[in-house]
């Protein structure tokens, strides 16, 4: 393969991931927005598909423009196709998220399970002087440490979907569910 | 075409049906990913009977919403629940239309595959054969996470799904086991499940 190409399907892959892992955020996100009750969850659910929907043009662009060949087009179609039912599952999160900003009253039932109901959700900047910096989540045993669990890393104008070996990076924003007890003990571990 | 299922009203709460709504189309999207990235026609099938499970969930969770409704105040706190799950549903549906580039032979480009093998976790369904060392075992006393990277997410057993299963839940004969974990593990756990494999190795 020319290496013009490879370059290319590189793009086309890392955009598509990016596009696959926005879209489970926004459901794990959505989710807990119910659960919780929370807003402003569900409006980073919101924010996020206008930016799914760029990068899901984006992705489309690159698919079309890459000048594959005649036997390639199959694939490619396919490319397609899983772009355009990632960005349905972005849409479904979003008319989940929908619910909580609309403000209708939430039925007990939303709340789908009675511990989740106790819990809470915070923000927790990341300081220069903490220890979790340039470690992965794996790493910075968060849960273990605090009780809390991270839902979305803010990082810039972007939100990341947390992985075990995503990275810490100074001046990140830790979005976290859990117990009211724990919340101290994040903020104190993110900015001692 | 496959057959519709006649709906017929069976009284089942809603929260339970909601959460199974939830959880059901959450394993899809996994499934879905998993079957159109590595071309797993196995997976792909699941999915698709997976999504005619889910039709049917949803229009008795829509009975059961209209049976409880019964003034304005019901009215307005059901909307939410009947949203959520119709939201569920289409998530359900986009994993389906994921399979389907499987089962209608388009595939996606063996590159992204590629790129995929070495930045994700793959699924991978086995079945368990009659002399597989797994049969009557607890899926703790496995610790298959702790000897090969691999978690079981979900048993298909005859027609019942059983999502994120228990410690304490024991494998039998037939069941399908679906699996997560790096492709070596995968690959080993398989060998386990069908019984090419005879030893648990630590």
């Amino acid at each position: 393969m020319p290496q013009r190409h490879q370059k290319q399907f590189e793009e086309i892959v890392e955009r598509f991931a990016e596009l696959k892992d926005t879209s489970e955020l926004m459901i794990d996100l959505a989710y807990s927005s119910l659960l919780l009750n929370r807003k402003e969850l569900a409006e980073e659910v919101q924010k996020l598909e206008e930016y799914v929907d760029k990068l899901h043009t984006d992705f489309e662009l690159l698919v079309l423009s890459s000048g594959f060949k005649k036997e390639e087009a199959k694939g490619f179609l396919g490319l397609i196709r899983l772009g355009v039912a990632t960005e349905r599952i972005a849409d479904a999160a979003a008319e989940i998220a929908e619910v909580v900003l609309r403000g209708i009253e939430p039925h007990p039932i939303l709340k789908l399970t009675i511990e989740e109901a106790e819990e809470t959700v915070t923000y927790a900047r990341v300081a220069e002087n903490s220890p979790i910096i340039n470690k992965t989540l794996r790493e910075a045993r968060i849960p273990e440490e605090t009780g809390m669990w991270v839902l979305a890393i803010r990082r810039g104008d972007k939100c990341i979907r947390p992985k075990p070996d995503s990275k810490i990076e100074i001046g990140d924003i830790l979005i976290a569910s859990g117990y009211a007890a724990g919340e101290e003990d994040l903020k104190k571990l993110a900015s001692p | 075409m496959p057959r519709l299922e006649k709906i017929e009203y069976k009284p089942i709460p809603v929260r339970e049906l909601l959460l199974e709504i939830k959880n059901l189309s959450e394993l899809m999207i996994d499934l879905a990913y998993s079957a159109a990235l590595f071309n797993d026609k196995e997976l792909a099938e699941d999915v698709l009977e997976l999504e005619r499970r889910v039709d049917t969930l949803a229009y008795l969770l829509e009975m059961e919403i209209l049976i409880a409704a019964r003034d304005v105040e019901d009215a307005e706190e059901l909307t939410g629940v009947s949203e959520v799950a119709s939201a569920a549903d289409k998530i359900s549906d986009a994993a389906a239309d994921i399979a389907a580039i499987v089962t209608q032979n388009i595939g996606v480009h063996p590159i992204v595959s590629e790129v995929f093998e070495k930045v994700e976790e793959r699924l991978m369904r086995a079945k368990v054969n009659e002399g597989a060392i797994l049969v009557g075992k607890h899926i703790g006393e496995l610790d298959l996470a702790a000897r090969m990277g691999v978690d079981i997410i979900a048993i298909r057993r005859n027609k019942d799904w059983i999502i994120d299963p228990k410690e304490t839940e024991q494998i039998k004969i037939d069941d399908i086991l679906i699996a997560r974990g790096a492709p070596s593990g995968i690959k080993e756990f398989k060998e386990l499940a069908e019984g090419r494999r005879l030893k648990l190795e630590d």
